[in-house]
């Protein structure tokens, strides 16, 4: 699966789980209903630095304690063995038993393992005896809190951090969590309308890592404008572009996809090797869109609209936009609401160009593109430092047409002395199933020479233009 | 499918075929009822000459020999049942119906004890002889109440002179009834792998003859199916247990309408559900480890042996997201406090996902049997109180705690009963009596798992005010004589004020206890040490 960790050698432990928040308020004026709610923070608080805080680690038989001097079962596990040994501990699909994966599998570290996942649970058992149960019942007019809230909390470890450092971080990443989750409840919190706080992770440029955010769930991202320019100022990033939205959030490796695209499939190609040159790629992460997916049959006229489906899913996942990607309903009903078509264009199969693809991109996500044009496909060889530019500075997929196709263009590898260039293409033109296997293998997602254009045929491009906000 | 496969499965009841395969069949019983596949195929098989491969040689096999256990169930009776039963031929008066009690597993079921359905008060011949139906099906929701996990009601027994048809009606009747009561109290789903076949006995007090059928409850138009009824003794003598003392803390909210006990009860029965669901998903540690589902659980230890095994369950909430965060609500109730579960395993290489499942279940039934109990004494004492209601008022009550006993001097197994805080052990020793007919001591019963919940008073909010009045009595001794005497008043806001003036002529020391007759507590020694103080 796609992996956007930069290359990091230590392990990440991520802990999620839900704590329950019920609380009654027997008043509702802000002063006594904020203290109610601090007092059962406090007490969700006290629940996870306690003995009966656990930390079962997912697809194992691994059960830590980690307020209890970091006991664990099995008995193999103490609290001085490293974290990337519980890897051994994991059960992935080719195993059956529950024991330790055998032959040596540590130094075969695929990044995609060095994420480990752990739940959070509470142990209900105790020694006994205690005594027997009471049923306490009060009798008022009030209101009563009930949500669960969901932790998330990641935290990194380096190759020599045994499970009893790990533990420690992971306690106080929680207790941390909740105090910025009463924050951000109290803050958010109006009559008696009460948004569940929502812990989502982002990933910043190196050194600062993995963040991460606590959110109130629901709000959309125009109206927390005012804590994302806070939070660029805090972690000193740029202001023109987006870091904090919540399409922006870091996607962990191990989950999938839930809407089945592939994401960023470029990345399992090597790059040409040229002398004085380099790849200049798309930035970022989008999915691959092509003929006949979502039931649509446009197997023949739908390879532009494909295309502007890949550069609309850049844009969401990017977090400028929080528009689903269109279907080609949706974008011919743009063009015509833009105006550049008849009403009878929707439902037709009529091809469009980068033009259009220039208009509904305005049109739908507001986003400005600029057009290239080139009278003659070998033109495109000497349009290497343009595009390198683009690259650099705006890093978002091209769409160009020309002849009677379409593409997408995902980078260029460029030689400035030797005028050498290569272009990655990704092709709407796949009629099959989303395995990546095939898709590189065939080239349908590859790194095409200057002959692959129609060297008479003129094309035009498409260069989409990052928004500048936050 | 192949013609012969199709002819083999059809037919498959006729008896020429299985006097045809009399050899492989009597091959298969002798090695426990199992089909024992490889050893068929090396001896000559009839169909072996039709060059199948040796699955479905074997599948056929399967289909048309009908292994043992597919006959009929088997049912291993300890010696003390067929004693009890007996003794209840005796009489000879009228019908005799009762429970059978045990365990059901996926080879065999064993039964531990029998016990019959307690007399009416009104006389029986008002009602006939024929058993009443709603007696023994209440009868029935008592006793299963009294099980700890993995004992359950299997069935029914009639011990009557009555012509086999009939009681087999009977009995049909009763045991449909009795299961389906006591299915629709639980607050698990019913898993896959549930045995749904249930027990029916007619014993005809004069000839002793015992008939024994089983039937499916899932089926309602089940058929009386032969099953095997043997006696052993010492069937539960190295069952194992596995056992825990689990916290419960339950906070519901009550609905804003009414107060009435009803409310409590559909509210609390919905929050018991989803309380219920998140120890049925929760994970089960076995002596500290987490085991796979099919391991066995006494792998490894000496057979014969009877174990213990404490548990340990992690639990975590579902994720719940109600449209409505924040609710009007009437009020809340709340249940916190420590309980012991325990259940047993019949000692034929039980899994560890029975185990956990078993003790889940009972986790889950003995809190909601509790506060099912709590409500119905609350309901009938409720119609005598009159209470006025402030509009901020706490109630605390008592849940019962659990009290053990076991079924033979020697066994492992024990029955278990609830008793209230009023109450003292003769009562759990009668109810013991009349449900399930067994005679115990109090020396026998062990009270050790659980203690009574004890009521705080510091559950009294905050604000109220209590005044006390405390008589002091000073006793002072120094040098010279002197005489104190104070008269203090508290205000109690958690912080109680002495005051205390003692008169003497030199140095001395003053103590000073308070003694608060309201509330039988000791409240303050103050100590003073007082100066020259000159009195003029």
């Amino acid at each position: 699966m796609v992996l956007l960790l930069p290359s990091y050698t230590g392990t990440i432990l991520r802990v999620r789980g839900q704590l329950e928040l019920k609380c009654p308020l027997h008043s509702t004026d802000v002063l006594p209903m904020h203290k109610a709610i601090s007092e059962t923070f406090e007490i969700l608080r006290t629940q996870v630095k306690s003995e009966s805080c656990v930390l079962a680690v997912c697809d194992s038989p691994v059960v830590i304690w980690p307020n209890k001097g970091a006991n664990a079962t099995p008995q193999e596990i103490t609290p001085d063995t490293l974290c990337e040994d519980i890897h051994q501990w994991i059960q992935s699909d080719e195993q059956e038993s529950f024991g330790k994966k055998s032959g040596k599998k540590k130094n075969k570290k695929s990044l995609a393992s060095s994420v480990i996942s752990l739940h959070l649970m509470m142990e209900v058992t105790n020694i006994g005896p205690l005594s027997a149960p009471i049923l306490s019942r009060t009798v008022q007019k009030s209101h009563f809190i009930s949500t669960t809230l969901p932790m998330d909390c990641a935290v990194r470890t380096s190759g020599n951090d045994t499970i009893k450092d790990a533990c420690e971080r992971l306690v106080e990443a929680l207790t941390r969590q909740l105090c910025e989750m009463e924050k951000v409840t109290l803050q958010h919190m109006k009559g008696t309308t009460l948004l569940v706080p929502e812990p989502l992770h982002f990933l910043l440029p190196e050194p600062k890592g993995l963040v991460t955010v606590v959110y109130p769930a629901g709000l959309p991202d125009d109206q927390l404008e005012t804590q994302r320019k806070e939070l660029h100022q805090q972690f000193e990033l740029p202001e023109d572009r987006p870091y904090f939205r919540r399409a922006n959030v870091f996607h962990f490796p191990s989950e999938p996809y839930r809407d089945g695209y592939l994401r960023n499939p470029h990345l399992v190609l090597t790059h040409p090797t040229m002398n004085d040159g380099k790849p200049y790629l798309v930035q970022g992460i989008y999915s691959y869109h092509h003929y006949m997916q979502d039931r649509v049959d446009d197997n023949g006229w739908g390879c532009a609209y494909r295309s502007l489906q890949t550069i609309c899913s850049w844009f969401q996942q990017q977090g400028y936009v929080e528009q689903a990607v269109p279907t080609h309903k949706e974008i011919q009903q743009a063009l015509v609401d833009a105006g550049d078509k008849q009403a009878s264009f929707v439902g037709s199969r009529q091809w469009i160009g980068s033009i259009e693809v220039q208009v509904v991109l305005n049109q739908l996500l507001g986003v400005t593109s600029k057009i290239m044009f080139v009278s003659q496909g070998s033109e495109l060889a000497s349009k290497g430092r343009e595009l390198a530019n683009h690259f650099l500075t705006e890093g978002t997929p091209i769409m160009i047409g020309g002849g009677v196709l379409a593409h997408t263009i995902l980078g260029v590898a460029w030689s400035e002395t030797t005028g050498q260039i290569r272009y990655l293409i990704l092709d709407p033109h796949y009629t099959g199933a989303e395995d990546l296997q095939v898709i590189t293998d065939k080239g349908w997602c590859g790194w095409k020479g200057p002959d692959f254009w129609d060297q008479t045929a003129y094309y035009n491009l498409c260069l989409p233009l990052r928004p500048k906000i936050v | 499918m192949c013609r012969l496969l199709y002819v083999l499965t059809r037919f498959a009841l006729r008896l020429p075929l299985r006097q045809r395969y009399a050899t492989e069949i009597r091959h298969c019983a002798k090695h426990c009822g199992k089909l024992c596949f490889s050893s068929l195929l090396t001896n000559p098989c009839p169909l072996s000459k039709f060059k199948r491969s040796p699955c479905l040689q074997a599948h056929i096999l399967s289909t048309v020999l009908l292994p043992a256990d597919r006959m009929g169930r088997g049912y291993i009776v300890e010696d003390a049942v067929e004693r009890y039963l007996c003794e209840l031929c005796e009489p000879l008066a009228g019908p005799i119906t009762g429970l059978l009690i045990g365990q059901s597993s996926a080879q065999r079921d064993f039964v531990v004890m029998a016990t019959r359905t307690p007399q009416r008060e009104e006389s029986a011949a008002a009602t006939g002889n024929a058993p009443d139906k709603e007696w023994v099906t209440e009868h029935a929701r008592q006793v299963s109440r009294m099980l700890p996990g993995g004992l359950s009601v299997l069935g029914v027994f009639i011990i009557t002179e009555t012509d086999g048809k009939d009681a087999l009606t009977t009995l049909r009747q009763l045991v449909f009834a009795v299961e389906n009561l006591i299915s629709s109290e639980h607050l698990w789903n019913p898993a896959d792998d549930n045995i749904t076949d249930c027990v029916t006995l007619h014993v005809n007090p004069k000839t002793r003859k015992t008939i024994c059928r089983t039937f499916d409850i899932k089926d309602t138009k089940s058929m009386a199916k032969p099953a095997d009824w043997k006696y052993q003794s010492g069937v539960c003598s190295s069952w194992s247990m596995v056992s825990c003392c689990l916290n419960v803390d339950m906070l519901v909210p009550l609905p804003s309408n009414t107060t009435s006990t009803e409310n409590m009860d559909a509210c609390l029965k919905e929050g018991l559900k989803v309380w219920a669901h998140q120890i049925m998903s929760g994970v089960c540690l076995f002596d500290g480890r987490k085991l796979p589902e099919d391991t066995e659980l006494t792998a490894g230890q000496k057979r014969n042996m009877r174990q213990t095994y404490t548990t340990q369950l992690l639990i975590t909430p579902d994720e719940r997201r109600l449209t409505d965060v924040i609710q009007r609500c009437g009020g809340s109730v709340s249940v916190r406090g420590t309980i012991h579960s325990r259940a047993y395993l019949h000692s034929n290489k039980p899994k560890a996902k029975l185990a956990e499942k078993l003790l889940k279940r009972d986790v889950v039934s003995t809190v909601a049997t509790r506060v099912q109990m709590l409500l119905e004494e609350l309901l009938t004492s409720e119609e005598e109180r009159k209470s006025s209601r402030d509009t901020q008022k706490t109630e605390q009550f008592c849940l019962p705690r659990r009290v053990f006993c076991p079924i033979e001097a020697t066994g492992p197994v024990c029955v278990c009963d609830y008793q209230f805080s009023d109450e003292g052990l003769c009562e759990v020793i009668d109810r013991l009596k009349e449900m399930l007919d067994i005679d115990a001591a109090e020396e026998d019963l062990d009270t050790r798992q659980e203690m009574t919940a004890e009521l705080r008073e510091s559950n009294i909010k905050a604000g109220c005010k209590i005044v006390c009045v405390c008589v002091c009595v000073c006793v002072c001794v120094c040098v010279c004589v002197c005489v104190c005497v104070c008269v203090c008043v508290c205000v109690c806001v958690c912080v109680c004020v002495c005051v205390c003036v003692c008169v003497c002529v030199c140095v001395c020391v003053c103590v000073c206890v308070c003694v608060c007759v309201v509330r039988a507590q000791f409240f303050y020694i103050i100590i003073l040490i007082a100066k020259e103080i000159l009195i003029p």
